[in-house]
């Protein structure tokens, strides 16, 4: 009896019953039995400060004495632009949120993200930003960190290294290109032409543009340093267009100096139109050999929509041979579009061009994209494919659409 | 991690948060859980403490999450501290903290300053439709039937499209009450229904109902039914409304397949200007057909058989009711090859009309103009969908008029195989196109209102079978 009554004692003035007792809410009532025991036990563990309580709404008062937070410094910029300000204001609070919102927006940008058309534009828009600068901060950490570790590494005091002695000269960047610069010269007056065909800025959006025109400046750079490079053409490169002032900003100066052929003008006034083959995914026609004689088109065109024959409209209306690469047949196609970026195909003509094995040569094109060779006929092959899906999604893919079927039909015969 | 069941001290929060794996994350994710777990909210009340009392400051996120659990279990008065507090301590608040204080507010009898707050944030930017959605329904629960119309005509001005929620609730809280102006905004709802193709669901109509059978001296009656074949209600022997479109809608359809799905941005992609030309002349010469068929699409219908045998039986069945076929094919299907007999390609071609286009055009494209082109009468027969043309269509109201005209004018071939004494027969059934068009409608002395069993209707080519058929005694 005794005990019980020090043990009632000493829950009351445990930390939960006054705050219970003050309020006096019924609804506390039931979990309050339930802690009882807990805090019996909690008791054991703070049993240094018995007298103190729980003020549960003493984080109000905090809050509520503290200053106003001030968005940063940068609204002031905007001051003479009540909309920009206001949307700057929005996004810091968004940041503040949580959601994905990059920490520095430049004015452009905010301009950009105002004339989003619809709420999931701008969502997109600034979970682009916020990804981009999360990178680029990335990079610029390993950047320091490596400078650091090299730091450390100098530390000792490098040993001169005048006993090396080599039979051969360093080549240094310079060198390798000036060799290059030579061969892609040679190539200008003796090489094979290949034509990007530059006619597509009105059937892409600004991003899509400046996807394809870095993967234009990747291609340029894998043929300069190939064996025997192509002869580039950029044809019907308007002057101003998107494509040059996008080229501009990746080359700066160098762009004048590009050991590469670029004109406003369409590739079948350049070259006889016989001569002419336009690549394209949706040619019917499948790709046999590498013709050294041909002259091959390719489309710059992005199209993350998959906007299909469009290239093959192009090649249609000029009256041109089409081709697509054999993907079908050499490979057996997972999932993916059958396009390749712009660089890929470089790769793959290059090779096709050295070698003319098309198993090397497809070898670029990338891993997620196929199951691998074709080495036994494709039907077989497609077979095992077909088992393995059923295998790795389990009955369902076949469950859906023998229920698709029961449902159509079921409606054909209602009516 | 599990959320605490009670209230914890600033030290033993702090040896959970030491124990915790990423201590920085610790505040973040235990107040997720709490969310998940609906925890008592002076659990996290006594973590907002030991926060505000270490750090002498609670960042937006959390305090947004805080928020979150509130109007999870409805503390109305904790809602709008959070908001002050929110307000003294920031400028402006973010869509996430006014659409959580919207719907908190607006379920209690604060539902006023949910409105004020609506106004606030149209200051900023669109209220979405869930924050409409809240506003309307408070106002209706508080018998502000005008208020809450007001709001929904707000909401349609700004393009929003008003949840099936809203419209429910409308047609609730309007029953029993009088006033023509009710009445008329209400059947207002029925017409928004019938033009933007909507069919309500199965509570949601007897809600329709009842509104309708509550109005003082109505006199209406409601009744449950399916429609005939025929287009006849059992109930009222109403005849509905036929599928054909007006002579301005067809003409206007007409237009907008030409040009948006023949010739898109570029005629070379679908077909080319030579061989469309050559189409249209074609075409003309021989017109009006009955009916038009897509010969690749019927020639699959049965993989095991020859293709060519296929479209042969396709069309001795159809023609023998109908007067002129045309069959749209494409030029590969005159080079004799296993699937494709010269000698049954030139029986075909002399029962009926072909045309055959390029390889590696698109026939479907044909198909529309052809019937199109023939007149109200025609039909088509595929088992395609269609629904890449339809997605060509620029506006969705050209959209809602293809699919009316494809519900009233594709015939599907469908095949049976009857299985008896070791003989197979293979037998053609037709799917006659719908007769009657399945939207809401109305006489002024009756409604008829398609609508659907199920919530949630997955295919939109499924069109209801079930009608409420409403008449005024």
């Amino acid at each position: 009896m005794q005990s019980a009554n020090t043990l009632l004692k000493k829950l009351v003035r445990s930390s939960v019953l006054p705050f219970a007792a003050q309020h006096g809410m019924k609804k506390h009532f039931f979990p309050l039995i339930r802690t009882l025991s807990l805090s019996l036990h909690l008791k054991q563990d703070n049993s240094c400060n018995p007298s103190e309580k729980l003020d549960l709404d003493a984080w109000k008062k905090v809050m509520k004495s503290g200053l106003q937070e001030t968005v940063r410094e940068t609204v002031s910029e905007y001051k003479e632009d009540s909309t920009l300000a206001g949307a700057y204001e929005l996004l810091e609070m968004w940041r503040l949120a949580g959601r994905l919102v990059p920490e520095n927006i430049s004015e452009e940008q905010l301009k950009n993200f105002m004339e989003c058309p619809s709420k999931s534009a701008k969502k997109k828009y600034l979970k682009f930003l916020y990804l981009k600068e999360l990178n680029k901060k990335n990079d610029r950490r390993k950047m320091e960190e490596k400078r650091e570790r090299r730091l450390e590494a100098q530390e000792p005091t490098p040993k001169p290294a005048e006993s090396r002695k080599s039979s051969f000269v360093c080549l240094w960047a310079s060198c390798m290109d000036k060799a290059y610069n030579w061969r892609v010269a040679q190539s200008m007056i003796f090489g094979q032409p290949l034509v990007f065909d530059m006619s597509y800025e009105k059937d892409m959006s600004f991003r899509e543009v400046t996807n394809a025109v870095k993967q234009m400046v990747l291609s340029e750079g894998i043929n300069r340093r190939s064996v025997d490079p192509f002869h580039i053409h950029f044809c019907n490169l308007k002057d101003g267009s998107l494509y040059q002032k996008e080229f501009i900003k990746h080359y700066r100066e160098a762009w004048d100096k590009l050991l590469i052929t670029v004109t406003d003008q369409c590739y079948t006034e350049v070259f006889p139109k016989d001569k002419l083959i336009y690549l394209t995914a949706d040619s019917p026609k499948v790709m046999k050999t590498f013709d050294h004689d041909k002259i091959y088109i390719v489309g710059s065109m992005v199209d993350k929509s998959i906007k299909t024959g469009v290239s093959l409209a192009r090649a249609k209306r000029l009256g041109l041979e089409t081709a697509a690469l054999p993907l079908d047949k050499y490979l057996l196609w997972n999932t993916g579009a059958k396009n390749l970026t712009l660089d890929q195909m470089m790769h793959i003509l290059l090779t096709l061009k050295d070698t003319g094995d098309w198993k090397k040569a497809l070898e670029f094109v990338p891993k997620r994209k196929s199951c691998g060779f074709v080495s036994k006929p494709v039907h077989e092959l497609k077979k095992s494919l077909n088992l393995l899906n059923t295998l790795k999604l389990g009955k369902r893919q076949g469950e859906v659409g023998r229920q698709f079927a029961k449902n159509y039909s079921k409606k054909l015969t209602q009516k | 991690i599990q959320p605490p069941e009670k209230p914890l001290q600033a030290e033993e929060w702090n040896r959970l948060r030491e124990s915790f794996r990423s201590p920085e994350k610790f505040e973040e994710v235990m107040f997720n859980s709490m969310i998940k777990c609906n925890s008592p909210i002076d659990v996290a009340k006594s973590l907002l403490t030991h926060m505000a009392k270490s750090n002498s400051d609670i960042t937006y996120n959390l305090l947004l999450k805080y928020l979150r659990l509130c109007v999870q279990q409805g503390q109305t008065s904790e809602i709008s501290d959070v908001y002050d507090i929110m307000k003294t301590r920031f400028k402006i608040l973010e869509s996430g903290a006014y659409n959580l204080c919207i719907r908190g507010l607006s379920n209690s009898d604060q539902w006023r300053r949910a409105l004020t707050l609506l106004e606030e944030v149209k200051k900023v930017m669109i209220p979405s439709r869930t924050n409409y959605e809240s506003c309307i329904k408070a106002a209706g629960h508080h018998q502000e039937i005008n208020l809450a119309f007001e709001l929904y005509h707000e909401m349609l001005n700004k393009d929003l499209v008003p949840t099936l929620d809203v419209l429910h609730a409308l047609f609730d809280f309007s029953r029993g009450m009088k006033g023509a102006e009710l009445q008329k905004e209400l059947f207002g709802i029925l017409l928004y229904l019938r033009e933007n193709q909507i069919y309500p669901h199965k509570r949601f109509m007897q809600s329709i109902k009842l509104w309708f059978e509550s109005i003082p001296g109505g006199n209406w009656r409601g009744h449950l039914t399916s429609i005939k074949d025929s287009g006849q209600c059992p109930v009222c022997n109403y005849q509905l409304e036929d599928s054909d479109l007006t002579e301005e809608e067809y003409n206007h359809l007409r237009e907008r397949i030409i040009k948006d799905v023949i010739h898109g941005t570029d005629t070379f992609r679908k077909t080319s200007p030579q061989e469309f030309e050559a189409f249209q002349a074609f075409v003309e010469n021989r017109l009006p057909f009955d009916i038009v068929i897509d010969g690749l699409n019927v020639s699959h219908i049965k993989p095991r058989r020859m293709q060519c045998e296929n479209l042969f039986h396709a069309i001795n069945c159809l023609a023998k009711e109908n007067g002129r076929l045309l069959v749209l094919g494409r030029k590969h299907m005159l080079v004799n090859s296993s699937n494709w007999k010269r000698g049954i390609m030139k029986e075909m071609q002399s029962k009926a009309d072909f045309f055959f286009a390029e390889n590696i055009s698109e026939d479907d494209a044909f198909l529309l103009y052809a019937t199109l082109r023939s007149g109200k009468h025609c039909k088509f027969v595929t088992r395609d969908f269609l629904r890449d043309h339809k997605a060509c269509l620029s506006d969705s109201l050209t959209r809602h008029l293809f699919r009316k005209w494809q519900r009233g004018h594709q015939i599907v071939l469908l095949i049976y195989c009857i299985k008896s004494k070791k003989m197979f027969f293979l037998v053609f059934i037709q799917q006659a196109a719908f007769r009657y068009d399945c939207v809401v409608q109305t006489t002024g002395d009756t409604w008829h209102i398609p609508y659907k069993d199920i919530f949630e209707e997955k295919y939109s080519y499924q069109v209801p079978r079930k009608w409420l058929c409403l008449r005024q005694k």
